[in-house]
This record gives structure tokens, C-alpha cells and sequence, in this order.
């Protein structure tokens, strides 16, 4: 009798948000299908891979292919032009772990500075992800956002604290992007949208940072999180779940025990470095195949490998 | 839809004859609505129940097994939905046509991961060995010896009954799925796996496959797999998607099977996409899902998905309880106590290591639920922290009698302190991130 | 004179000036002298804002004082006083731009306009600088401080009660005199800016407002309903103006109030005409702090706490013991109490602390006595029903201090103090400083004020315990006569989703969360403090059963809730579509066939029931969110409520519970079905794990015979 497919397209969509300026601009989201079903409607947008560069140099201890991409690069500026050039790459997270108090402690000038060289390294769009200390991250993403006021960059990330300031400062000022982040539940995610829209952000300006995890650690909540999300996005049009989602990868996957010990220290894991990227490529798949519209990737084979499963899924 | 265990009961001779096993009929009928008893335990129940029943209890994705595993038997698409019932297999995938020193390497490196994590044995519990028509029947049914060497499950996929049948014998009980049965060569397939294997189908496109199975059925086998790898990347995910909704949603029995997707084929000779496919397949609807080989790399964050994934939603992940003692940590060490949750554990764990501080974790019995979940419970309490120093003898083993408590219990120091005289219970804080700071200026 | 005509004058007056400016100007530098405030792309920002026209030189200048003059209507309705009043504030900005024009630094050489007497103009990024907080609040909003004060001390008296309170301080005219006189420190950094001489200044601070407003609000040019909605609902902003106020004051304070800013003054003459909460004549200057927030609506959050002790909750846990006791209050040996009490605003002195009796170093080492706290709370939207709410946080506020322990509530509390509280200096006032400071901000969505007493004097507390008695009693009497058809309203709960995703909890009166922790009062208190939290209201308008419990209402919020998952509840049935369960209910209720009744298990009971099935396996059949009929998770306190399976009959369906279970709500469920269908110790007819032996169905059947149990004469439940 032969099978017949049927093509499940909603008549809800998610929602159109653009990074960056000019002919690198980047469109997320669109879709009206489930995530990666391209096979039921053509993709409008493909989701996206980003690639991480940190202010402070990688660790490439063990990890050759690493160093070896990043050989000769002597400033952030130059590291941020090498990273844009990788195969497949659509974007550059500029990730300023270096503004941690409890760190190197830069100062908001530093940073700013540093964002400008990087602005200028490369037209790709820009993502900016902080150092995960509340009051450092406001005041940096106010000030980077003031002075990349014309390459309408990415916020990373917004969280309950601190959305007010990040979204007046970098959103409503400057009509930049925010990632709206909250912790692996729905309602949350939800409630932090409908927060910084009433704020006065519009919806088109944000993007949603579900919150993530390495493949095994509790990755479980993670997919059921964007699971539901996409399922309300799409079966329940809820307006406010239809931003985009924009995963970080790197930054949970390379802090795993899989991606740091040694071989050394655990001979038959063999390969630090085929460890780190798989453990990379296989959160990124995952991500992307729950609905990340864009995940953002630290290797230069892990962004090759998740680009081309994209290629070959559009 | 799924019957409710009432209707069943309604259905049920109401003896309480205690011979299915369970105390009472209701007991019963619970069970078989879970899916976690068939229908034909009961020997009392009438020809007209049970043709009512039979239709509706029958699951609308079959339960296959491979082996000792189970494959299949799914009721909803994600597993939020209720749960995911079967994890998919990894396996790895050998061809005659490859020499010998390739087909060894591929078998010593997979056949070297076989580790513990959370309770679960992580190893490759299939290998796809394939004898196509280039390769005489001969060397097919060596490769499949060599494989079944193993001692893991086989499947076999052949191009044709001759070598089918060498293979298969030349595996012997190892063989537990034959694939590689079409349109054309069905026929004879069924009659090989007969009963005893499971039979995997493929085609050029699904409408085929959809027309094999059906031949299938009508010759009475419904133990099969579909193998949906189709010729792109791009296809093979759309059949996967596309069986199984038509399975769960689309009321199509025959799509109601598990499925194979083999990533060797789909991505030639990079491991790395081939690890990015099994992931995506993982998550959506491979049953066995075949790599070229699985070195640690590709199996660390593989394995850790597949137990992430299938995990019921309503019973969290469990960690054993016990001493973990974490970076070189011994009796002088200091102590710190959590919950048994595993992704509490995962977290915890990791933020100690990182701080690069010896340092014992206790991990309590606290019904695997996060810390102020079982808190609220009282499964994670003063008397259950003082249960847990009682069976592993804390207070005689460990010296440096600083026991670090989670800031959310707060609340529990004065109690412990009056129960741990000895111990100084210091409130650590409150999120794991902390941690690392936390214990780097602790003195 | 009326205060129309004050108005139309002080309009006419600042219009007249601005036309001679432009004149005198041109006439100096030319029309095509180009004209700007510097360091902003909004032009001359106030024209722009009402006009939509971008002045560039001095020409454009002239040319819009044509539309500025058109907005000055004069038909004597309200609109024309905020018409005129705008576009005074605009005639202001034609004269400052004046200003600029001859000269770009006309307040001064200083490149820091901080560094200048008066500020003047403020660039975009100054209106940047203090926008992001006006719109996160974290500045709660600023006053115009217009000429001066009755004394030096009152101005400086205003300025730095705003300032302390985090309102950032403009000032205008003659204050700014007094300021200096009296050295107060002035500049953006300290957010006390001196703007100008006088009031045509305002028009910098009106520039600031509408840029806030282009920038935090995209309005468009031009915009004028928009703008002034925006300046309204957004920016915090008010006027004290102090008398003698001028005419042209009062035009532009018309202006002020347009945009939604209240005007307070002790100018008492020509001011006939009153519109509410936005021209507020108080002639007691030390008043206008309180009277100019709560007109504007302002909340302030409270930072700091004066206690000489952390308070964290590290120290929740800790135990005082009977050595280290600097003395204590128990509430069993003597009279003690805590009470929250709501009290119209204007009976409260915000942060008003008192102590009546002796403070903790009168009383002798180890001494017990009589304390009673009481918390006196007031705000718009503060309802009775939160009393209990915040009380029962009065606990965990308290026991957060160190050295410091607390238990229980009401009259039944025990407070320790240590010997090490005490020598660091904390006394009685303490925790007032402490309940105010936690309750204004846990609570600030209902509590606009909070006051504190404590009584140590023991005849005082006797008489506070007789009087608590009768509220407590009339609190516990409103709970127990709330019911379903006395309320307007239900509440979702939806706390447990992160991990049962699709469970929706309805919550009623008389059928509390399935975990037991969530009363109706609760959600009511949690939907209230945090509107977009995990309690939403569920109307109960459209009714389709109200026996089996089925409000279209209800259907909705649990279908958008579950996120599509479930479709209909019956609130009152556990047959049909009944309540999902999380996977934290206290109990669990199961239909028995053999007797035509139900059996209730609680978590804690590990045997099994006459089901042939403990709590675990129920548990794992009704959890998770999805519908089991026959089957449902529910709270301890359900039990005996008349709600219970009403659809199916109600209590009289209970044939079994554990026996620990049965006793604990023995008494209320005897009262329910003596009250429903006349049964004496219904209770006594129930079978538990005592009576018959686990799992077996006969015996149960055997046991409810010999008693009479009314579920065996029911109707069959299938």
C-alpha cells in the first residue's frame, strides 16, 4: 500500500531575530516545523554555529589541534579574526572571562577595549557572554554595548537579576540583542520573557538561553526543557516562548572531567583531545536536534563537523 | 490511546486468584495498563475480554528484543511526554570487504570500553557485521566468527540468502537480528530468521519498506527492525522521524517497530560526524545505532546521553550511596555531605574536583530527589545524615571532623550538632558553583 | 486670579521671553548661526519631542516658536492648562538654546559641568547614565526641588532625605544657595544636580525626560499622546515647589503634571484647582518626602539593616542552648506573641520602631519574659489575608540572625538570645530594624509601610495575648468557612513542573495544593507578590458542573498551564478527569471495587493496601502529570473536606487508611460526615492495617460489613 508522509507544519512559528549588520547579518529562528525538519518545510533560517573566543588564551595542554589553529595569534584581536575564519562559522562569542573579580579582574575599559579590537578583527556578528558575576556583567555589557552601539551584538546572558539593567542598557538603549537566561525550566524561561517584555524589551530582541549541560550530566532536563518549549512555541503559539534559542556549548563541555584530565591521568580515555571534541560535537547534536537555533562551539573540528550536519540536514 | 487500568479491571474475572502473581485483580490490571504485564498472565480471563482487550492493550510500537535487550515499545514521541521506555543500542559496524586489520582494530578498540557509570554497564552491545555480494560467503561467515568472538549481539546483514545463511551459521547463537531483507529477497529472509531472529528490513524509500513489512506481517512475522539509514544524512533522519510518528501518532501498526540507523554508512570514515549523528539518533528514534567503531571519546559523551535521555522523567537519576572520596582525599580530609541525586552528584562532584581541595563527599540515601526536594520530604535530614555516619562508620574512620552541609539545609546545623557531637558542622553554600571559592578559602 | 489664568499667564510670560531671546540672538550672532546643547543627536530635544522638528541654527529656531505659540490654547478646559503648560517648558528650552548659541558653556569654563555652580544642559550619555537605572528602578525616581526653602536646614533637611533614600535630586533657583551655604556635596556621581538659576532651566531637565523616552521607550517624534502615556507610566518623576511660586513655576508645573508628574507646594494662593494626587498643597514642608512618593507611587527597598549581627542563612539551624543564653521568651511559661496586623497608611509611620517595657540589658542573665512583636503594615494594595502569610515568616526572618534562635508562631513562639548577640551590641529595637527591613522587601508589592513595636512590660503583652487570641480565633474561624462557592477566584499552582512537566495543581479553599504545602490563602498571597509566578487566577465564571467540579475556566488554565497536555479537570471527582498529580502528594486515594469505596495511603505508610498495592506503585500510576480515573494524588488535609470525591458521594467512599493517617484527621472527618449524612464516629467504621490484614480485599469487605460502612450500600463507583 505504500507509505504516504504527511508534513507537520505549524501554524505557529518561531520567532525571526537578527544579529549582526550588513551582509554577516544572522537570522535565527523562523522555523515552523519541529527541530531540524527540514524534510517538512524548507528551512527559512539555518540554525547557526558560533564560534568561542575567550580574552584569556585557551588551555591547549593536550589539546595540539587547538594550538596549533591559534598559532602566531599575539592579541584577543587576533584570535577573534582566526576564529571567524573557521569552516562553517556564522558567528563569534566573545566570551570575557578575564572581568571575573574573583579572576584576572579586568576593568570595564579593558574590556571595552578589547571589544572594539574584536569588532574590528572581524564583520562576522558579535555575541558577548560575561563572566558570570552579576554586578561585573552589567557594568561591562552596558559599557560594550555603548560602544558597539553599531554592530547590534548579542547579550549573553540576561538572568533574573540582572535582566533590568542589561535589557535597558543593551536593549532598549541601543536596540541591541539579549539572551534571556534562566535554568532549565519552562516556566522560568517564560517568566523572564514576560519580565523584560513589560521592562519594555521588545520580544524581537530577544533570544532565549534555556540553559545547558554536557552530554550525561543531567542533559536529560535540558532536552525535555527545549522539548516543551519548542512543543508550546509551536502547538500552543505562546508568543512568549517563540524566541529563538542559543545554546553555549563550549562553555559547559569544556569544563567536564571527559574534556580536562589527562591522558595521563586516565590512559585508556586515550585522546584528550578526540575526548574534548566529541564530547563537543555530541552536546552541540543533541542541542541542536532538541531546537537550538544556534549553539556556540570552541574547536575548530567541532565547528566544522556540527556546520556540515547542518549542511547535509537543510 | 491506552487503556486505563479501570477499564481493564472492569474487563477482569474480579477473583483476587492471586495466580497472575499480584494480590488482586486491580493490582493486575494497573500493571497491564503500565505495559508492565501482558494480558495473557491471566488464565481466567474470558474470550470475550480478552478480544477487547488484546486490540487496545496492543501497544502501538511493538516491544522487540535483541538479546537481553529491549528495543522499541515506545508510547510517546519525547519523554516528557511520559517516558522513554527502551534506550537505543550502540553498535559498531564491520564489512567483509574491509581487511583484516581494520576489522581488528575496530573490535580491540570498542571491546575495550566497558565501564560503570551510575549503575549502568557502558560497552557496545551490538556489532553490524555485513556480508555483502562482493565478498564470497566464505569470508562472510569468518567475519561473522571473528564477531561473534565477542560475545556481543550480532546483527547480520547479508545481500543474499547464501550468504545470510553462512554467516549465521558460522555466528551460532551471537546472531540475534538478520537485516538486509527487501522486496526482493523477503521470502527467503523470513524463512531464515524463522522465528528465532529478529528480521531487519530495508528498502529504497519507506513507501518499500512500509510494502515489506506488511508482506511480512501477512506471513505472520512481527518480530522486525526497520533499518531506515536511507542514502543521506538528511533522509535518514526524516525516515527516523517519519516511522515513528507514524507509529505514535499516525496509528500506522506497521511502522510499529524499532529501528536501525547506521552512521557508517551515512558519514564515511568521520568518526566525528558519525559521533554528532549517534547523538541527533539518540535523541530521535535510532533503536540500534551503528558507528564505524566506539573509542572512549565517542563513548563517554555518548553513553552519558543515552542514560541522561532514558531516564524516566518521575524517578531521577540515582547515585550509589557512599564515600567518594575526591581529589586524593583520605580520613584527614574534610567532609562534606549531599544528597544522592544524580544530578546533584554530577555537579557537586564536579565543582570539588575543581577546586582541586581533598575533600570526602558523602552522598546520603535521600530517594535520589535534589537537596530541598528530599529536605522537604525528610528524606535528607539530621537523622538521615546520622543514619548514614551509623552504617558507614564515619566517626571511627574519618579524623578531620569538619563535615561541610549544603547552605540550602542551613536549618539542619543545630540538630546535627547535638546528634555529631564530635563533628563541626560547617554551612557550605548554596550553589555548587561556589564551591570552588568556598573551599579554596576555607580553613 | 484663577489658576487658569495663572497658568495662561506664566505661559504667555515665558513665551514672550523666548520670543525676545530668539530676536536679541539673531540679532547678535545671525540667523544662520547654527544652534546646540552639544552631546546629544535629539537636537533641541524638547521641540522635537512635541514638534517633531529638528532645530539646527537659529532661523529654525525662530520658525518654531510658531507651533510652541499654537500649543498654547486657550478654551479653558484642562487639556489647555497641560497644553500651555508643555509648551512653556518648551518657550524654556527656545530661551536656553539661546544660551548655548552665544555661548556653549554658559554655566560656567569647567569641562565637567560638575565642576560648574550650575549643571545646565546634560549630554545623551547623562541621560543614559541615570535612564538605565530609572527603568530598572534601581533608581526608584528623582524630584525637581524648585527655589528655596523656608530654612537652610529644611533644603538640606529634603535633599539628603531623597538622596538616602536613593530618588536622585534636581534643583533649580534658590535651593541651590542654601545647598552651598550649607556644603552639600552636588554633581551627577552623587545624583544631587544643581541645574540652573532659575526655572527656564526646567526645560534641561524636561530634555532629559523626553530622550529617556526616545531612547527606553522608542516614542517617535511628535508623539504627543505617547510620550506623555510613557513619561507617565514610566519615568518616576515629581515637582516640590516651594512658595512664593511664580507664575511661569506654575505654568510649567502644569507642564509637569501633563507628563504625569505630581506637583507638591505650600503655595496656598490662587490654587483652586485640585487635581487628585497631582497638585498636592501640604504647607509642612518636613512631610513632602512621604506625601511626594506615595503620591508618585514610589516604593523604596530597603538595603541596609542596622543590626550589630549577620543575619544569613547559614545561621537558620543554629541552636541556642541553655548556658549561652543571654535570656529568652517562651511562649509556653510566659505570655509571648507575634502578630502582623494591617493598618490604613496613613495610621503608620514608615520604619517607626518602638520598644514598651525594659530592652534586653535591663533584664537579668538567663531571665524569662514576656515579649510580644507586633508588626503593624500598611500599603494599597495590602489585603488582611496576607497577615497570616507574613507572620509565619516572622520565623525564618528571625532565626537568620546569629546568635539568635526562634521557633514556632502565634502565641506559641520561643525566642533565645545569646550571651554573644547580646555583647555585640543587639538590643530589642533589633528586630524591628530586622522585621521592617525583610518585610518592605519580601513584601513590597503590598506593604507600602511597616511600623514595629515590641512590648517586654508584662501587663501590656497579657492584655496583647488576650486581644491576639481573638484574631487568631476569627483568622482561623475566615479559613474554615472559606469555601469553593465563596470565592471568585482559584489559583494554578505550577511549582512542581521542573520536574512532573505537565502537572497543573487548581487550587480551592477547601482543597488545598496536592502537596499539602499550598493553601488557597497562599496562592491568593503568591499570585499577588509576584504576578507572574507560579500561582495565576483562574475565574470560576463560566460553570459547566459544580458538582463534579468543572468550570470551562478551570479547563483552559489547565490546558495552557500543562502546556497542551491535559485538556479537562473535575475538580470534585476522581472518576472523571480528576486532578494530575506532580509526584509530591501526601496521599494517595484509590478506588477499592470490592467495597464501592476508596482507599487512602500517605506516603510515610510503607505496607500494603487492600489493593494489592503500596504507596510506591499507586505513586507510580498516578504521578507525572497525567490522568489515572479512579486514582488521585491529594493533600493530608483534603481528606476530611466536604470537596472530597463529592461527584462520587464524598467521605462515606473512605473504607481504608493507615492507621497514623486515620487518627491524624480522626476528628475533622468525623465532624464532615456527621455533618453530611448524619454518621456518628464515621471514623471508627474505616479499616486500616490494624484491623484487617494487608492486601487482602475479603477481609476488608468482611470488616466494613460488620460495621455497617456506608460505601457498601452506594451506588457502584464503575
Amino acid at each position: 500500500m505504500g507509505f504516504t508522509a504527511k508534513a507537520q507544519v505549524y501554524n505557529a512559528a518561531i520567532q525571526e531575530t537578527v544579529l549582526g549588520v550588513g551582509d554577516k547579518a544572522l537570522t535565527l529562528g523562523g522555523a515552523r516545523t519541529q527541530p531540524l525538519c527540514s524534510f517538512d518545510e524548507t528551512w527559512k533560517n539555518a540554525p547557526a554555529v558560533g564560534v568561542e573566543v575567550s580574552d584569556i588564551p585557551f588551555e591547549t595542554e593536550g589539546f595540539p589541534v587547538l594550538a596549533e589553529y591559534y598559532a602566531g595569534c599575539e592579541s584577543f584581536g587576533d584570535r577573534v579574526k582566526r576564529a571567524s575564519e573557521m569552516e562553517g562559522a556564522k558567528f563569534v562569542c566573545l566570551h570575557f572571562e578575564g572581568a571575573d573579580p574573583g579572576g584576572e579582574n579586568k576593568s570595564v575599559e579593558d574590556i571595552v577595549a578589547l571589544a572594539k579590537e574584536a569588532a574590528a578583527a572581524t564583520d562576522l556578528p558579535l555575541v558577548i557572554t560575561g563572566c558570570k558575576n552579576v554586578e561585573k556583567d552589567q557594568a561591562i555589557f552596558t559599557a560594550v554595548s555603548d560602544a558597539l552601539s553599531d554592530r547590534n551584538p548579542l547579550f549573553m546572558s540576561a538572568r533574573e537579576e540582572d535582566y533590568k539593567t542589561i535589557g535597558a542598557a543593551c536593549a532598549m538603549a541601543n536596540g541591541h540583542k539579549v539572551g534571556a537566561e534562566s535554568a532549565v525550566d519552562i516556566n522560568l524561561a517564560k517568566q523572564l520573557n514576560v519580565l523584560m517584555t513589560q521592562l519594555g524589551v521588545a520580544p524581537t530582541s530577544i533570544v532565549m538561553n534555556l540553559g545547558s549541560a554536557a552530554a550525561g550530566y543531567g542533559f536529560e532536563y535540558v532536552a525535555s526543557t527545549m522539548d516543551r518549549v519548542k512543543a508550546a512555541a509551536l502547538e500552543q503559539n505562546d508568543t512568549m516562548l517563540q524566541m529563538p534559542v542559543i545554546t553555549p556549548v563550549a562553555l559547559e563541555t569544556w569544563s567536564v572531567k571527559e574534556s580536562i584530565m589527562s591522558q595521563a591521568e586516565m590512559p585508556e580515555w586515550g585522546d584528550k583531545e578526540e575526548r574534548a571534541v566529541d564530547m563537543e560535537v555530541v552536546t552541540a547534536s543533541a542541542c541542536l536536534t532538541s531546537g537550538s537555533d544556534a549553539v556556540i562551539l570552541r574547536h575548530p573540528t567541532s565547528v566544522k563537523t556540527i556546520a556540515a550536519m547542518l549542511a547535509a540536514l537543510a | 490511546m491506552a487503556l486505563k487500568g479501570l477499564d481493564i479491571f472492569k474487563l477482569s474475572p474480579k477473583t483476587n486468584c492471586k495466580e497472575c502473581g499480584c494480590p488482586t485483580c486491580m493490582a493486575f490490571s494497573m500493571k497491564v495498563a503500565q505495559g508492565a504485564l501482558s494480558l495473557d498472565k491471566c488464565p481466567h480471563m474470558s474470550a470475550e475480554a480478552l478480544s477487547k482487550l488484546s486490540a487496545a492493550t496492543e501497544p502501538p510500537m511493538k516491544t522487540i528484543s535483541v538479546g537481553e535487550h529491549k528495543l522499541g515499545g515506545e508510547t510517546v514521541m519525547l519523554r516528557h511526554e511520559k517516558t522513554l521506555v527502551n534506550r537505543n543500542l550502540y553498535g559498531i559496524f564491520l564489512c567483509a570487504n574491509m581487511d583484516d586489520a581494520e576489522i581488528d582494530k575496530r573490535i580491540a578498540e570498542s571491546m575495550a570500553v566497558d565501564y560503570e557509570r551510575i549503575g549502568e554497564r557502558m560497552f557496545v552491545e551490538v556489532i553490524y557485521v555485513n556480508a555483502p555480494a562482493e565478498q564470497s560467503p566464505e569470508r562472510c561467515a569468518a567475519l561473522a566468527k571473528k564477531a561473534a568472538e565477542t560475545g556481543r549481539d550480532l546483527v547480520i546483514e547479508a545481500a543474499d540468502a547464501d550468504r545470510a545463511k553462512a554467516a549465521l551459521e558460522a555466528s551460532g547463537d551471537a546472531a540475534k537480528v538478520l537485516a538486509g531483507a527487501n522486496a526482493a529477497n523477503w521470502e527467503a529472509f523470513n524463512a531464515l530468521a524463522a522465528g528465532k531472529l529478529v528480521l531487519g528490513v530495508k528498502g529504497a524509500d519507506l513507501s518499500e519498506i512500509h510494502d515489506t513489512v506488511e508482506k511480512l506481517e501477512g506471513a505472520g512475522n512481527k518480530n522486525l527492525i526497520l533499518d531506515v539509514t536511507g542514502a543521506s544524512i538528511k533522509e535518514a533522519f526524516s525516515n527516523a522521524m517519519q516511522v515513528r510518528r507514524a507509529a505514535l501518532k499516525g496509528g500506522d501498526r506497521t511502522f510499529g517497530y524499532p529501528s536501525i540507523v547506521n552512521t557508517a554508512r551515512l558519514a564515511r570514515g568521520d568518526s566525528h560526524m558519525q559521533a554528532a549523528l549517534a547523538s541527533m539518533f539518540t535523541l530521535r528514534y535510532g533503536s540500534i545505532v551503528v558507528l564505524d567503531s566506539m573509542s572512549y571519546a565517542e563513548a563517554l559523551p555518548l553513553y552519558g546521553l543515552r542514560q541522561n535521555i532514558f531516564t524516566d522523567p518521575q524517578k531521577p537519576m540515582k547515585v550509589e550511596p557512599g564515600v567518594y572520596p575526591l581529589n586524593g582525599a583520605d580520613e584527614n580530609s574534610i567532609c562534606c555531605v549531599t544528597v544522592d541525586f544524580a544530578l546533584t552528584y554530577f555537579v557537586v562532584s564536579g565543582e570539588l574536583e575543581r577546586s582541586g581541595v581533598p575533600i570526602n563527599m558523602f552522598i546520603t540515601d535521600a530517594g535520589g530527589y535534589s537537596v530541598l526536594t528530599s529536605w522537604a520530604a525528610g528524606k535528607f535530614s539530621a537523622g538521615t545524615i546520622e543514619k548514614f555516619f551509623k552504617d558507614f562508620d564515619i566517626d571511627a574512620k574519618y579524623k578531620n571532623k569538619v563535615l561541610i552541609l549544603p547552605g540550602k539545609v542551613a536549618v539542619l546545623k543545630g540538630e546535627l550538632e547535638a546528634r555529631l557531637p564530635n563533628w563541626r558542622i560547617v554551612v557550605g553554600t548554596t550553589e555548587a558553583i561556589q564551591l570552588v571559592r568556598f573551599l579554596r578559602e576555607f580553613k | 486670579m484663577g489658576l487658569f489664568d495663572v497658568v495662561y499667564h506664566g505661559s504667555d510670560e515665558m513665551y514672550f521671553k523666548a520670543e525676545a531671546a530668539v530676536k536679541e540672538t539673531i540679532e547678535k550672532i545671525g540667523e544662520n548661526a547654527p544652534v546646540s546643547f552639544g552631546n546629544t543627536a535629539y537636537y533641541l530635544a524638547c521641540i522635537k519631542a512635541y514638534t517633531a522638528l529638528e532645530v539646527t541654527n537659529m532661523a529654525q529656531l525662530r520658525d518654531a516658536l510658531v507651533p510652541i505659540r499654537a500649543m498654547m490654547t486657550r478654551n479653558n478646559r484642562t487639556a489647555d492648562i497641560f497644553h500651555s503648560g508643555i509648551a512653556t517648558a518648551m518657550a524654556a528650552e527656545v530661551i536656553e538654546a539661546c544660551k548655548y548659541a552665544v555661548n556653549p558653556k554658559p554655566y560656567g569654563e569647567a569641562d565637567n559641568p560638575n565642576d560648574n555652580k550650575y549643571h545646565g544642559h546634560m549630554t545623551d550619555a547623562e541621560v543614559r547614565e541615570l535612564g538605565v537605572p530609572l527603568v530598572t528602578r534601581d533608581i526608584p525616581g528623582f524630584v525637581v526641588l524648585i527655589d528655596e526653602a523656608p530654612t537652610d536646614e529644611q533644603a538640606v533637611a529634603l535633599i539628603k532625605g531623597y538622596q538616602s533614600r536613593g530618588i536622585f535630586v534636581f534643583l533649580l533657583g534658590g535651593i541651590i544657595d542654601q545647598a552651598v551655604r550649607k556644603g552639600v556635596k552636588m554633581g551627577f556621581p552623587v545624583r544631587v544636580v544643581p541645574v540652573g538659576p532659575d526655572i527656564i532651566a526646567v526645560s534641561h531637565i524636561i530634555s532629559l525626560v523626553v530622550r529617556a523616552a526616545f531612547i527606553f521607550g522608542n516614542i517617535q517624534p511628535g508623539d504627543y499622546v505617547n510620550m506623555n502615556t510613557y513619561t507617565m507610566d514610566r519615568i518616576f518623576a515629581f515637582v516640590n515647589a516651594f512658595t512664593p511660586v511664580s507664575d511661569i513655576t506654575v505654568a510649567c508645573g502644569a507642564g509637569a503634571i501633563a507628563m504625569g508628574f505630581p506637583v507638591i507646594t505650600n503655595e496656598t494662593k490662587d490654587m483652586n484647582w485640585r487635581v487628585p494626587k497631582s497638585l498636592i498643597i501640604n504647607e509642612d514642608v518636613d512631610q513632602w518626602i512621604d506625601c511626594s512618593l506615595e503620591a508618585r507611587g514610589i516604593k523604596i527597598k530597603v538595603t541596609e539593616m542596622d543590626i550589630p549581627i549577620a543575619c544569613s542563612s547559614a545561621f537558620e539551624g543554629e541552636i541556642i542552648r541553655k548556658g549561652d543564653m543571654q535570656l529568652e521568651a517562651d511562649g509556653s511559661r510566659k505570655d509571648c506573641l507575634e502578630l502582623v496586623r494591617t493598618k490604613d497608611v496613613h495610621e503608620i509611620e514608615d520604619h517607626k520602631i518602638t520598644l514598651v517595657g525594659k530592652d534586653i540589658d535591663e533584664f537579668g542573665v538567663g531571665e524569662k519574659i514576656c515579649m510580644a512583636t507586633i508588626v503593624e503594615v500598611g500599603g494599597v494594595k495590602m489585603q488582611p489575608d496576607f497577615e497570616p502569610v507574613m507572620e509565619r515568616k516572622i520565623h525564618s526572618f528571625i532565626n537568620c540572625l546569629e546568635g539568635i534562635m526562634h521557633t514556632g508562631q502565634r502565641d506559641l513562639i520561643r525566642i533565645r538570645v545569646s550571651k554573644a548577640a547580646f555583647e555585640a551590641g543587639f538590643r530589642m529595637k533589633h528586630f524591628g530594624e530586622l522585621l521592617y527591613a525583610k518585610i518592605k522587601n519580601e513584601y513590597d508589592a503590598v506593604v507600602d509601610k511597616c511600623q514595629v513595636t515590641i512590648y517586654t512590660e508584662p501587663e501590656k503583652v497579657h492584655e496583647l495575648r488576650v486581644e491576639a487570641n481573638k484574631i487568631y480565633d476569627a483568622r482561623d474561624a475566615r479559613v474554615s468557612k472559606l469555601t469553593d462557592e465563596s470565592v471568585d477566584v482559584f489559583y494554578t499552582c505550577i511549582l512542581c513542573q521542573s520536574f512532573s512537566p505537565s502537572h497543573v495543581c487548581i487550587i480551592t479553599p477547601e482543597r488545598l495544593g496536592l502537596c499539602g504545602a499550598v493553601s488557597w490563602m497562599d496562592a491568593k498571597a503568591t499570585n499577588q507578590l509576584d504576578p507572574n509566578g507560579p500561582c495565576q487566577i483562574v475565574p470560576k465564571e463560566r460553570v459547566i458542573d459544580e458538582n463534579i467540579g468543572i468550570w470551562e475556566d478551570v479547563n483552559e488554565a489547565v490546558n495552557k498551564y500543562s502546556h497542551g497536555a491535559l485538556e479537562q479537570v473535575s475538580l470534585y471527582s476522581i472518576m472523571m478527569d480528576p486532578m494530575t498529580s506532580c509526584g509530591c502528594f501526601e496521599c494517595i486515594c484509590g478506588i477499592e471495587p470490592f467495597s464501592n469505596g476508596v482507599v487512602i495511603v500517605n506516603r510515610e505508610h510503607t505496607g500494603l493496601t487492600p489493593l494489592g498495592m503500596s504507596f510506591s506503585e499507586l505513586a507510580s500510576q498516578t504521578g507525572g502529570g497525567v490522568q489515572t480515573p479512579g486514582f488521585m494524588g491529594h493533600g493530608r488535609h483534603f481528606i476530611p473536606s466536604k470537596k472530597f470525591m463529592k461527584a462520587e458521594g464524598g467521605v462515606q467512599r473512605i473504607v481504608w487508611m493507615p492507621k497514623a493517617l486515620k487518627d491524624s484527621v480522626a476528628e475533622r472527618l468525623n465532624a464532615t460526615a456527621k455533618e453530611l449524612y448524619g454518621i456518628d464516629s464515621f471514623v471508627d467504621m474505616i479499616a486500616d492495617e490494624t484491623l484487617t490484614p494487608e492486601g487482602d480485599p475479603e477481609a476488608l469487605v468482611e470488616f466494613l460489613t460488620e460495621k455497617g460502612h456506608p460505601a457498601l450500600g452506594l451506588e457502584p463507583m464503575m
